[in-house]
């Protein structure tokens, strides 16, 4: 299995909210509290597995606005697993899930400085590094209805711009998204090999326009056009009666 | 990257402690006679084990959770920094039998104890090396130039700290700060080039600029802390200017007109140059996380 | 391999109940997980009907809001001899509270009831708090609908007898087009964002019209980044195009609007523009139209005559006609609307504007879609299908926080209606308890006497001068004006002036304001700093001006510092609330829907729900529905005045599980058990319309009829859509001097009623803007909601406050480079009324005459539970400081407030500004916004602020990679 995300940058409005699940399922989750500093002072700041960020891509007025969603990828090559001297890190060899064993980290920032995509925050209460589990205390969780057996940010993404599943299983939503969407990697030249893709913002789709109206010369020529026009449709409605 | 002082400390006090048992392995080895006598010799490599140690000790303030420190030798077989670890842990026991050889006789050690010590204080100075150039998310220090410079800035403060020990051979420190300071103009080239990701392959939007609108957080967090920092361009400048002025032309330059006399000013001068330069190691080192915080390139 | 994880979750020692989240007024419904007394989780109710199991960002911070260091603790009372917002506050006991408070409310009811001022804020039960002002005798209600959104609700109700805010829904499922004017997130917060989804996935294209490019314009497949306040001419040049290309559908127009209705055609008389009817004399009387078949006036409702939707005729007496039709096409046809001559004003190119009509007549017309379920209309014609016009159109306060905002939102339902779009499939559905007859049938309530009930709401519908709650004068008889001839259809008061027409004692003096949720010495004030002022101003004879300020709220917002009796109420989650269709539904177009709150925590301060201290206080007053007529107070508390109180027989705030055993919906007998019963079933109540009453509900005779019984509707009579609006008319009439009724007396009040009660949609200029110099303040300024903030609610919100703690001044990059403006620099912005400091961010995605920023994130030091150095206060600034509640003039004593002539709603998005480069030599100064405010001092019983938190419901359950793994993997 190789268990992951798709996030869909054509839908995703960033609303911030698989954030805040995020936070909020796993501050009480196996590896919280996950901790808030000055949290009503003047540098609010704490520990959080996803963030969502804002970009615009071109120049006004052909500005796009795109939001991204980043938490771990869960890479395949996880340069942040091989670096972490303790051991603490480690790639789950039955699901690809990529975890910190809270038992083992000494929290020396190393597995954080391998990471490309900032997925891995220190706990400053802890001492431990923190990251996403890909949610590993609900998507196995036998006591949790099936439909409930997901990431917490699936789950609750209002504009399902979200998707979790098996990459490894072809006929699985999110394989089946990358092939038909051109699921991508971000910053593939790191060579990680992500498990997590993105979906592109789509084409806009044709709209057909229906054909402007032929303007009669007459009726071009006419003083009043309005009056023009509206004795046609008078025209026209007498006909139909006719 | 932000710099810590810890992690400077360790690298400047470490490295300059790794050069110097290994000048006095080689010493040992190929009798080459550095030292004046024997005991000159033990009490510096006592000397270079108090520096490794101090360097060590600086690294585990690092640590936000040292009680788990000693699990760090558990991963010799994928991580640098458990490498570093396991090398510099065995280095203590085989210099420390070395040492025990060099008190006990006066004509020198075990030859084979001080080839297994400068082994081992090579493994660890490249491993240090590596447990920065094996990050291909920062472009200035991915680069077999790191640990080189390591072993290089290494081996010119323990030759430096040999000569101004009254020992040493000055032509040999002064090749050794020239290397040195070759290895790092050649890295200064090197990381002036413009290359690696951007700011449109981090996203995958490689058709148009991309700008950075929000960061999606309001202050601070560890990410901009650990990988955000930033130094102005003009004090970048000033500070390597210090750190080659120190670290190399001042070492050189005392040595060459006053000789061996000036050792101790010359080491000061280096082990200061050094500092600003392990700074900056980090200071201008920038993570490839920087470009989702805006930065257009690394 | 589930078998080797831990188990990380104690299931046992966990409960989960439903409920209704209120981090916003949008009712999502919740799950939420206890572990003993803690939250585990809160997540979204899968079979809710508004959120579908999802849960916005503010929903799932919750668990900061109840752990907020700003929740009130106790009652408090103003120091005797402290000056009113100083923050000097002692505690009194809810019992002392309670009878202080009713012994000045006995006497104002007793004596002059109106002196009683009574306005609630983001309030979700204004059912409630209505009735209860309509038992006291008070005319001075309203909610916030007034400063809020009132220009949609009126635009619609007005005239297609729904609207857009919560009373319609695009018809995410079917519509392939969707053109979004004017939203950043809205009271369906989560509903929209699933709809776009929807839409999205099924290859719908999606237009946004919007200034900015942010949020729900992030993802538009097209973005048209038009100038503040030009939406109606944007909307009239599509009608323009859709006219002269004879690209709409007449049929819809014959059978479902007037615009075949006979308009009198009779400038300088009394009945002019008024419609023709049989009986002129009567009102009520049947409209006329013309029969083609027969070639005569005949009545509208004859089905068969085949009216004439164009021509001008003549009556029998000679009376010039036209239909309403044609004067629609008179108007529109006209080359001002063109859209190569609006191009320039609203900063849209013409060729754009011009495919965008087609594109939609194009969907509309050539990509119908058909439902195939057969309806039967109002006068019995069958159908085999419902057709569906699949162009489907939102719009919010982008349009309706102007002072054109009424006239522009009924520009754009024009064109809907042009399109044959609405409730149709893929068009813009109602929400049961909507559609209505045009408009309700409710009048604004005027007749005051003491110790007497209101004979109606407080609140109403005025369809001519008659109906205006003025005196004999024409002065005012409400203390916000509403329904004066300054806001003749105010539907929703004008909560924005209150605070203002009470200290200058304009129309007259009040003895008690009393505010409910809402924060009116900050975010929800225009001019704040001023406002503030207000609320402390003495007369002469040293007595405040506004002699007694009583505030409901939860929180320490800056509003409880300017109160003198403060009564904290419970949260969201300790309480139990309804959520009625007597309020603003939640329905969604297929299913009649309520809801309710129950508590799942149990307040650990003394607090009260304000429903219960309501219902006590209006007990001891005496009111005639809350006491039984020995005087003893008819209900045991909240729960049971909810289960046991009828508005008319059967007819309750909760309409689910009525019936003794809970059998009935919508109408029946009180059931007992009815709480219960909602809790049962989610907290929710879903009335699933019948297929065959789905669409067309204007003409759907089931439908009419079903909605009649259950009490939505007074009768079952077909809703006849006008595009025409002979109510706006009357009121024209009024102002040149020719109506037969009420007419105003100030040449300002006519001239304002010839302006803009235009029966026909028109675009003006904003008031505001016709009065300022449009060189010397370039810029339009307008801001935006976050998605993850309500109002100032959410800066206490620990997680939330990490997202956004201070807001910047967003401004075109290139415009900004081309001004010499860098990135992050403070600047100073200056309207008419005031100049703030505020640090500016250049961007993109912005119209580059347009600056704007994320409404009220600023706080003022000291509030809501933040440090004194909080960003908020320190580096965050309210747009409202530069937004008058009045419009500047030359005249010092002219008090005209800054809102739709029309409907009163307050015109936040009108302002212009100038900025420049603010010059400060203090470093520390200029780090900070200004203005900057006095710190507020902690309340009686506030504990200090947490330093770092680590909230977590249970132990955590690690999970751990085993010794030898750690050993012995390799790279893999
Ligand atoms: N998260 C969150 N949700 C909320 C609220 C909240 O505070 N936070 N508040 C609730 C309340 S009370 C209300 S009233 C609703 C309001 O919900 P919205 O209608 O979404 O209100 P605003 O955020 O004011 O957004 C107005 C939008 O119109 C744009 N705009 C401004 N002027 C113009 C114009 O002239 N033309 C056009 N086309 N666009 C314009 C702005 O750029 C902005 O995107 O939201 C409700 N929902
Ligand atoms: N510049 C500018 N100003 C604006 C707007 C704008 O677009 N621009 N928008 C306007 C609009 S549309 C609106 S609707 C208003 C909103 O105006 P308000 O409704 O006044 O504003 P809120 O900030 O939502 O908060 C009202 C109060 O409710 C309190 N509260 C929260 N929960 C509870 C509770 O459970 N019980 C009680 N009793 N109190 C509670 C809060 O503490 C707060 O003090 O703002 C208006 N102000
Ligand atoms: S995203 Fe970062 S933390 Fe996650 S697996 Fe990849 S490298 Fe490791
Ligand atoms: S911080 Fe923890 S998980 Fe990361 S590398 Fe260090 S020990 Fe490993
Ligand atoms: S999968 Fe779970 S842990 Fe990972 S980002 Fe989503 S909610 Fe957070
Ligand atoms: S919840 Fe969904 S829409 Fe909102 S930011 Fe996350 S991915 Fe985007
Ligand atoms: S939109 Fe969000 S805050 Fe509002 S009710 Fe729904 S979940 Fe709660
Ligand atoms: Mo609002």
């Amino acid at each position: 299995m190789k268990l992951g995300l798709v996030i869909d940058l054509d839908t995703c409005v960033g609303c911030h909210a698989c954030a805040v699940a995020c936070k909020q399922w796993n501050t009480s989750g196996t590896s919280g509290p996950l901790s808030d500093y000055d949290p009503y002072g003047s540098k609010p700041s704490g520990v959080w597995f996803n963030r969502i960020r804002h970009y615009e891509v071109d120049d006004y007025p052909n500005n796009k606005t795109i939001n991204a969603p980043m938490s771990c990828m869960h890479c395949e090559d996880a340069a942040c697993v091989t670096v972490c001297p303790t051991g603490a890190s480690y790639k789950r060899p039955e699901d690809g899930i990529v975890l910190i064993d809270q038992d083992k980290c000494m929290g020396c920032n190393y597995c954080s400085w391998a990471c490309p995509y900032g997925a891995r925050e220190l706990d400053q209460e802890s001492g431990t590094m923190k990251k996403c589990t890909l949610c590993v205390d609900r998507i196995y969780d036998e006591n949790l209805p099936e439909s409930e057996r997901q990431p917490v940010c699936v789950l609750t993404c209002p504009s399902h711009a979200r998707f979790f599943g098996d990459f490894d299983d072809p006929d699985s939503e999110v394989s089946k998204q990358v092939r038909q969407r051109s699921g991508y990697s971000m910053m593939p030249e790191q060579g990680y090999n992500p498990t997590n893709k993105y979906l592109p913002p789509r084409q806009q789709p044709a709209v057909e326009t229906h054909k402007p109206r032929q303007v009669s010369r007459e009726e071009h020529a006419a003083e009043d056009k309005p009056m023009a026009q509206i004795q046609r449709w008078i025209a026209q409605q007498l006909k139909r009666q006719a | 990257m932000h710099p810590a002082i810890s992690v400077i400390c360790f690298t400047l006090f470490s490295g300059a402690g790794y050069g110097l048992i290994s000048f006095l392995c080689l010493d040992d080895m190929f009798d080459l006679n550095f030292t004046l006598s024997g005991s000159g010799r033990v009490w510096l490599v006592g000397v270079a084990l108090v520096l490794i140690t101090v360097g060590l000790l600086a690294s585990t303030l690092h640590l936000a959770n040292p009680r788990n420190a000693w699990r760090a030798f558990f991963r010799f077989r994928t991580s640098w920094l458990s490498r570093e670890g396991v090398f510099a842990v065995l280095l203590y026991p085989v210099a420390l039998f070395w040492l025990l050889t060099l008190w006990s006789s006066d004509a020198g050690g075990s030859k084979i104890l001080a080839a297994l010590t400068f082994c081992l204080a090579i493994a660890t100075l490249f491993s240090t090396g590596m447990i920065y150039a094996c990050l291909k998310t920062i472009r200035q220090w991915n680069t077999a130039l790191t640990p080189t410079n390591y072993i290089l800035l290494g081996f010119m403060l323990g030759s430096l700290i040999l000569v101004a020990s009254g020992a040493g051979n000055v032509t040999i420190a002064v090749g050794m700060v020239g290397a040195a300071a070759l290895g790092k103009l050649i890295y200064y080239y090197w990381i002036g080039q413009p290359a690696g990701p951007t700011i449109n392959s981090a996203l995958g939007f490689t058709r148009a600029t991309v700008r950075l609108l929000d960061v999606g957080h309001g202050e601070g967090n560890f990410l901009t802390d650990e990988f955000g920092y930033e130094v102005a361009k003009a004090k970048l400048i000033w500070l390597r200017v210090i750190s080659i002025v120190f670290g190399f032309l001042m070492p050189v330059a005392l040595l060459l007109i006053f000789g061996a006399s000036a050792g101790i000013p010359a080491m000061v001068s280096g082990f200061s140059g050094v500092f600003v330069e392990r700074w900056l190691f980090f200071a201008e080192a920038r993570h490839v996380v920087n470009l989702y915080h805006g930065s257009q390139s690394t | 391999m589930s078998s080797q994880l831990p188990e990380f979750e104690d299931h046992s020692a966990q409960t989960v109940k439903t409920t209704t989240c209120y981090m916003c007024a949008c009712r999502c419904g919740i799950k939420v997980t206890l572990e003993g007394e803690k939250i585990r989780f809160i997540q979204g109710n899968p079979d809710h009907p508004i959120n579908k199991g999802v849960l916005c960002a503010k929903g799932n911070a919750g668990i900061m809001k109840q752990m907020s260091p700003a929740k009130l603790t106790q009652p408090l009372i103003r120091k005797k001899g402290a000056e009113r917002g100083s923050g000097e506050f002692e505690p009194i006991s809810w019992e002392d509270a309670i009878e202080l408070l009713t012994d000045r409310l006995r006497h104002i009811r007793a004596t002059d009831p109106k002196k009683l001022a009574y306005f609630t804020g983001r309030d979700q039960m204004q059912a409630l708090t209505g009735f209860w002002a309509s038992q006291f005798g008070t005319i001075n209600w309203s909610a916030h609908g007034g400063f809020c959104s009132v220009n949609m609700a009126a635009g619609g109700l007005y005239m297609i007898g729904q609207s857009f805010w919560e009373f319609g829904d695009p018809d995410w499922e079917h519509a392939k087009y969707f053109m979004m004017w004017g939203v950043a997130e809205d009271h369906a917060s989560n509903p929209i964002k699933i709809g776009i989804e929807k839409l999205k996935r099924r290859g719908a294209k999606f237009v946004s019209i919007n200034p900015v490019r942010t949020g729900y314009q992030a993802v538009a497949d097209e973005w048209i980044g038009i100038k503040p306040g030009t939406d109606g001419l944007l909307a009239l040049s599509f009608a323009h195009v859709l006219l002269k290309n004879d690209l709409f559908d007449k049929d819809f127009l014959l059978r479902y609007t007037n615009s075949p209705q006979l308009v009198i055609c009779a400038p300088g008389e009394a009945n002019d523009g008024l419609l023709l009817r049989a009986d002129a004399a009567d009102e009520n009387s049947e409209t006329q139209v013309w029969s083609l078949k027969s070639q005569s006036i005949q009545p509208w409702s004859d089905i068969d005559c085949e009216p004439a939707l164009f021509g001008e005729y003549q009556t029998a007496d000679g009376v010039t006609v036209k239909t309403a039709m044609t004067l629609l096409a008179e108007r529109y046809l006209k080359e001002e609307y063109a859209p190569h001559n609006i191009a320039p004003q609203i900063g849209v190119d013409a060729e754009t504007i011009e495919r965008l009509a087609l594109e939609m007549a194009h969907v509309a017309f050539r990509e119908t879609i058909e439902i195939d379920t057969p309806w039967t209309d109002w006068a019995g014609r069958e159908h085999k299908s419902f057709v569906g016009r699949p162009v489907a159109m939102h719009a919010m306060r982008g349009v309706s926080a102007h002072s054109n905002g009424f006239q522009t939102c009924r520009a754009i339902h024009l064109v809907q209606v042009l399109l044959g779009a609405i409730d149709c499939p893929g068009g813009h559905l109602a929400k049961p308890p909507f559609p209505r007859h045009l408009p309700p049938p409710i009048k604004p309530a005027r007749d005051m006497a003491p110790n007497t009930p209101l004979s109606g709401p407080p609140l109403g519908f005025p369809t001519a001068p008659e109906d205006l709650a003025i005196d004999a004068n024409g002065e005012p008889l409400r203390i916000d004006k509403a329904y004066s001839w300054e806001a003749p259809i105010a539907n929703h008061g004008l909560m924005h002036m209150v605070i203002k027409n009470a200290v200058n004692e304009d129309p007259y003096a009040i003895d008690t304001l009393m505010l409910f949720m809402a924060n009116m010495a900050w975010n929800s004030s225009m001019n704040t700093a001023e406002t503030q002022g207000m609320l402390c101003q003495k007369g002469e004879d040293g007595e405040y001006k506004i002699p007694f300020i009583v505030t409901c709220d939860a929180f320490n917002s800056e509003m409880v510092q300017y109160s003198d009796l403060v009564l904290p109420d419970t949260t969201y989650l300790e309480r139990f609330d309804t959520i009625s269709l007597l309020d603003r539904p939640i329905s969604e177009p297929h299913f009649a829907c309520d809801s309710i709150r129950q508590p799942i925590l149990t307040p650990d301060r003394d607090v009260r729900p304000w429903q219960e201290v309501m219902l006590d206080v209006g007990a001891r007053l005496g009111f005639p529905a809350l006491v039984t007529d020995d005087g003893k107070p008819k209900y045991k508390g909240y729960q049971d005045f909810i289960i046991n109180w009828e508005k008319s027989p059967g007819i309750g705030f909760l309409a689910g599980y009525r019936g003794e055993h809970g059998e009935k919906s919508l109408v029946g007998e009180p059931n007992q058990n009815q709480w219960q019963d909602y809790i049962d079933n989610g907290c929710f109540f879903e009335y699933e319309i019948p297929a065959h009453q789905r669409y067309y509900r204007f003409a759907n005779k089931d439908y009419l009829q079903w909605a009649k019984s259950v009490g939505f509707n007074a009768h079952d009579g077909p809703i006849v859509m006008e595009l025409y609006s002979e109510t706006l008319q009357k009121f024209r009439l009024a102002g040149q001097g020719l109506y037969d009724g009420p007419q105003p007396k100030s040449e300002a009040d006519k001239q304002r009623l010839v302006d803009y009660f235009d029966p026909m949609p028109f675009w003006y200029l904003p008031l505001e803007q016709q009065r300022v110099s449009e060189t010397e303040y370039p810029f339009f300024a307008v801001n935006q909601r976050p998605m993850f903030m309500y109002h100032s609610w959410d800066s206490q919100n620990a997680w939330l406050r990490q997202i956004m703690s201070q807001n910047y001044l967003y401004m075109n990059r290139q415009r900004g480079e081309s001004l010499g403006f860098a990135d992050l620099q403070w600047v100073w912005v200056e309207s008419h009324n005031g100049k703030i400091k505020v640090q500016l961010k250049l961007m993109e995605g912005v119209n580059s005459d347009t600056v704007w920023t994320w409404n009220a994130i600023a706080k003022q030091r000291g509030a809501w539970g933040l440090g004194a150095d909080a960003p908020e206060s320190s580096k965050g600034f309210l747009m409202n400081h530069l937004i008058a509640e009045t419009l500047p003039s030359d005249d010092p004593t002219e008090n005209k407030s800054n809102s739709d002539p029309v409907t009163g709603q307050a015109a936040w998005y009108d302002l212009r500004v100038k900025i420049s480069h603010a010059e400060v030599t203090d470093a520390e100064v200029a780090q900070q916004s200004m203005p900057q405010f006095d710190t507020l001092k902690p309340l009686p019983g506030q504990e200090p602020s947490a330093s770092v938190l680590r909230y977590s419901a249970g132990k955590q359950v690690n999970l751990k990679r085993s010794f030898k793994d750690t050993i012995m993997r390799g790279f893999k």
